[in-house]
C-alpha cells in the first residue's frame, strides 16, 4: 500500500509540486496565525520578565504591567526598601502617549527608569546617557524610519534617539527615557501645568538579597505598605497573558479554525481528484480482488504521505513569512514553535489529512470493477 | 468552446465543489480577518461617535481618546462655558485600565460621570438603571454575558470595589469595553483633584464648530480643542492603523493560496481532458482560443467560491456575535468588491500553468492509442 501510495505521488512531479505547495500553504497559514497569537502571549510575558525583578511592587488593587494605570505615592518607596531583605526598589514610571508625526499616529508605552528597568537589549545605537535621549524600538523605527540622531518629539518636546530596541507588546512598541527626561517633559512640553495627575511612580523593581525567600518578602511589604500589591514578574506576566488571552483567543480560534477547514478542503479536495483521474486503475485493483478497505487504506496513506513530504514545506513558507512579517511590522512576534501548539497543530494536521482522505471515499466505493475491462 | 470548458468543468461536480469550497475559505478567511479588524476599529469610537459633542476638548497635544492619556484642570471648563457660542460644556474622567470582572481580567476604558450627569453617560441600557451613588458602576451587556456579572454584583478597578447597576448596549468591543463609574471613585483612582480628562463642548445653533474649537485653541491655554469630525477621525484612524499591516499580509497569503487552488483544479481538469484538448488542436482549433477556454475554467471556479465567501460574509458572519458575543464584526462592501478584484487576478494567476501546459499539448497525441 505504501509503494502504491509513493508511486503515484511521483507519478506527476508537476502535480505533486502544485499539491505539496498548496497543502504547504495552507499549513503555513494555520502556523502564522498560530504563531502570531503565542507571539502576542510571549511578548506580554517578556516585557514584564525583561524588568528583571525579584519582585513587582504595584499600586494596590493593579495587577497588570500593562495596558493598566499605577500610581503608588513616593513615600513607598523607602518603606519597601526597610523591609528585610530588599536591597533596592527601583522605581519606574510607564506613561502612555500616542506619538503623532506624518499625521500616523501610534500608542507608545513609554518606561521611565532610573536605576534598572531599561531597555533589554540594544539592537542599534546605545543606552540613555542624558535626560533628552530615548530608546524607541524597532517597530516604531520602522513605522516612522527613524534611526539613532533623529530626533523624537512627544507633546512639543524633542527626544534624541540613541538606540533602537526590540520590546513591543499588545501590538504596541515600547520607549525608554530616564527620570531626567520625565522630568524634562513635563516641565519643559506643554502638559506641564496639569501634571499632578501624571502618576511618577508606577513600578517599583525589587531587588532582593540572595536566598531570599521572595513569597515571604512579598507578604512582609504589602503588610507594612498598605497602598501596594506585591508580585512576583512571573505573576504579573501571567496576570497580563490572561488578560491577552481574553482579546486574542476568541478571535484567533475562529481564525486557526477555518484554516483547518481549509487544509481538509483541500487534502479532500487533491485526493477526489487524484482518485477521479485514475479511477480506471482502481477498477483494475477492485477486479484484481482488491477491497474497499485497502483501496481506502491506500488513499489514506497517501493522503498521509503528502501531508508528510508537505509539513516541512510548510514550515519552511511559515518561516519566511514569519520573517517577512517581522521584518516590515516588527511590532508583531511570529512564535511559530511554541512546543504545545507545534504539536497541537501538527496532530491537528494529520486529523484533517485523515478526514480529507475520507472525501473521496464514496467514489472508490461506487467504482466498478467492470471499466477495468472497458476501452479508451 | 465555451460550452467544452462549460462542460468539463461540470463533469467533475465533486472537484468543482470540492474546489471552489476551498476557495470561499481563503476568501472567509480574509474577509473574517477584515471584519473583526473593521468592527474593533468601529467599536472603538462608539463612546465618542455616540456623544457627538459639536467640540471635544483635551490636553495639549493629545488629539484622541482610544490609549490616550488627557488631563486639564477644572477652571478651562468654567472659562469655555463662559465663551460666547456655547452652550454647555460636560466634563468627563477617562483612564485605561485591566478590570476584573468574576475570573475575568480585560482591557476597557473607565468613564467617570459627575453626579447627574445626562449627557456623557449610556445611550442604551439593557438592564437596571444609570449610576447614582458611589461605587455604582454601569458595565457593558456583552461584558456581563461573558462574565457572567449581572446587576447587584460585584466587579474591580484597581484595588475598589464597584456594585454593577446597569448593562449599557453598544459599549463593548474586545479592545475597547467602555464602563462608567462615578467621577469622584475615578477621581481617587487616579489620586486626581481638580482636573477633567476631556470636555464635550455643545454649540448654540449656528455657531460653526471649526471656528467654536480655534476660538478654544487660541483663548484657552495649553488644551487641545477639535471638531467631533475630526476627533473621532482621529480615533478611527489610530484603531485603523493597529493591525492594518497584519491585514494585508494575511490577504496577500490567503490570495496565494486562492492561486495555487485555483491552480491546482484547473491543472487536473486540463491534464484530465489531455486528448480532448489534441484532437480540438487537431482539428485546427488555435491555442488561444484553448487559452482562453482554460482562463474562462478558472474564472468560473474562482467566481464560485467568491460568490461562496461573499454569501458567507453577507448571511453568517453578522450571526457570529451571537455564539461569540465578544466579537464585534463589520463586513464591508468595499473590502469586498476589493476580495473581488483579488478574485479576478487569482483566476488569471490560476490559469497560468494549466494554461503553459495546454501551450504544450502536441495535436499528434490524438492519434496516440
Amino acid at each position: 500500500m505504501f509503494l502504491l501510495a509513493w508511486r503515484q505521488i511521483l507519478l506527476d512531479p508537476l502535480r505533486t509540486i502544485l499539491t505539496s505547495v498548496a497543502l504547504g500553504s495552507v499549513i503555513a497559514v494555520i502556523l502564522i496565525l498560530a504563531g502570531f497569537e503565542q507571539g502576542q502571549y510571549h511578548q506580554l510575558e517578556q516585557i514584564v520578565l525583561h524588568r528583571k525583578a525579584d519582585l513587582i511592587v504595584t499600586q494596590a488593587g493593579v495587577n497588570n504591567f500593562i495596558a493598566v494605570r499605577s500610581s503608588i505615592p513616593q513615600l513607598a518607596r523607602a518603606k519597601v526598601e526597610a523591609v528585610d531583605g530588599v536591597i533596592n526598589a527601583h522605581p519606574i514610571t510607564a506613561i502612555p502617549i500616542i506619538y503623532n508625526a506624518n499625521n500616523i499616529r501610534t500608542p507608545v508605552y513609554v518606561v521611565v527608569y532610573d536605576t534598572k528597568g531599561g531597555p533589554s537589549s540594544i539592537i542599534q545605537g546605545h543606552n540613555i546617557k542624558q535626560g533628552r535621549d530615548i530608546v524607541i524600538d524597532l517597530s516604531l523605527a520602522t513605522k516612522y524610519n527613524l534611526k539613532p540622531g533623529d530626533s523624537f518629539q512627544v507633546t512639543g518636546f524633542e527626544f534624541k534617539i540613541v538606540g533602537i530596541t526590540k520590546e513591543a507588546a499588545f501590538m504596541m512598541p515600547f520607549a525608554f527615557i530616564n527620570y531626567d527626561g520625565m522630568i524634562d517633559l513635563f516641565i519643559e512640553s506643554e502638559i506641564a501645568p496639569d501634571l499632578s495627575t501624571f502618576p511618577l511612580l508606577s513600578y517599583m523593581l525589587v531587588e532582593l538579597k540572595p536566598n531570599s525567600d521572595r513569597e515571604k518578602i512579598a507578604r512582609l511589604i504589602e503588610q507594612r505598605v498598605s497602598s501596594v500589591d506585591v508580585m512576583t514578574p512571573d505573576q504579573l506576566a501571567e496576570n497580563d497573558v490572561n488578560m491577552g488571552k481574553v482579546f486574542f483567543e476568541p478571535i484567533m480560534g475562529l481564525l486557526v479554525t477555518i484554516g483547518y477547514i481549509i487544509g481538509m478542503l483541500v487534502v479532500g479536495l487533491i485526493m477526489y481528484a487524484d482518485i477521479r483521474g485514475r479511477i480506471k486503475s482502481f477498477a483494475v485493483l477492485k477486479a484484481l480482488g482488491f477491497s474497499f478497505g485497502r483501496l481506502f487504506l491506500a488513499v489514506l496513506v497517501q493522503s498521509l504521505l503528502l501531508l508528510v513530504i508537505t509539513i516541512p514545506i510548510g514550515i519552511f513558507l511559515a518561516l519566511g513569512l514569519a520573517e517577512f512579517i517581522e521584518t516590515i511590522a516588527p511590532v508583531y512576534l511570529i512564535q511559530l514553535f511554541e512546543p504545545k501548539m507545534f504539536i497541537q497543530i501538527l496532530i491537528a494536521c494529520f486529523g484533517f489529512a485523515f478526514i480529507g482522505a475520507l472525501i473521496p471515499i464514496r467514489t472508490i466505493q461506487r467504482t466498478d470493477p467492470m471499466l477495468a475491462f472497458q476501452g479508451t | 468552446m465555451f460550452k467544452w470548458t462549460w462542460k468539463s468543468l461540470f463533469s467533475q461536480r465533486g472537484t468543482l465543489v470540492g474546489s471552489a469550497l476551498g476557495i470561499a475559505c481563503t476568501f472567509i478567511l480574509v474577509i473574517f480577518f477584515d471584519s473583526v479588524w473593521r468592527g474593533e476599529s468601529l467599536q472603538v469610537v462608539s463612546y465618542p461617535s455616540h456623544m457627538k459633542p459639536n467640540v471635544w476638548v483635551m490636553q495639549s497635544g493629545v488629539g484622541n481618546m482610544h490609549m490616550a492619556m488627557s488631563f486639564i484642570w477644572d477652571w478651562k471648563a468654567d472659562k469655555i462655558a463662559k465663551m460666547p457660542g456655547v452652550k454647555r460644556v460636560t466634563p468627563i474622567l477617562y483612564m485605561n485600565s485591566v478590570v476584573s470582572a468574576a475570573h475575568t481580567r480585560m482591557f476597557a476604558f473607565i468613564v467617570g460621570l459627575l453626579p447627574g450627569d445626562k449627557r456623557a453617560e449610556p445611550w442604551a441600557l439593557t438592564a437596571g438603571r444609570h449610576i447614582k451613588k458611589p461605587l455604582e458602576t454601569v458595565i457593558p451587556d456583552v461584558l456581563s454575558t461573558i462574565t457572567n456579572v449581572n446587576v447587584g454584583d460585584q466587579l474591580h478597578i484597581a484595588d475598589k470595589s464597584f456594585t454593577v447597576v446597569g448593562l449599557s448596549s453598544g459599549t463593548y468591543s474586545s479592545a475597547n469595553s467602555v464602563l462608567f463609574v462615578p467621577f469622584s471613585d475615578l477621581e481617587k483612582i487616579l489620586s486626581s483633584t481638580g482636573t477633567y480628562s476631556y470636555l464635550l463642548v455643545d454649540a448654540e445653533e449656528g455657531t460653526d464648530p471649526d471656528s467654536l474649537a480655534k476660538r478654544i485653541r487660541d483663548e484657552v491655554e495649553k488644551v487641545n480643542a477639535l471638531t467631533h469630525d475630526q476627533f473621532v477621525r482621529n480615533d478611527l484612524s489610530l484603531a485603523k492603523q493597529m493591525g492594518v499591516d497584519i491585514i494585508i499580509i494575511m490577504t496577500a497569503i490567503c490570495s496565494t493560496l486562492a492561486v495555487l487552488i485555483v491552480g491546482f483544479t484547473s491543472y487536473s481538469l486540463v491534464m484530465r481532458r489531455r486528448r480532448e484538448l489534441a484532437i480540438i488542436k487537431a482539428l485546427g482549433m488555435g491555442s488561444m482560443n484553448i487559452l482562453i477556454s482554460v482562463i474562462i475554467q478558472s474564472g468560473i471556479l474562482t467566481l464560485f467560491g467568491f460568490t461562496i465567501a461573499v454569501l458567507f460574509a453577507l448571511f453568517v458572519i453578522p450571526y457570529i456575535p451571537l455564539i461569540l458575543p465578544q466579537l464585534t464584526l463589520a463586513v464591508s462592501f468595499t473590502s469586498l468588491t476589493q476580495i473581488g478584484l483579488i478574485a479576478l487576478v487569482v483566476a488569471i494567476l490560476g490559469a497560468l500553468i494549466p494554461a503553459w501546459l495546454v501551450s504544450r499539448v502536441e495535436p499528434a497525441t490524438a492519434f496516440h492509442v
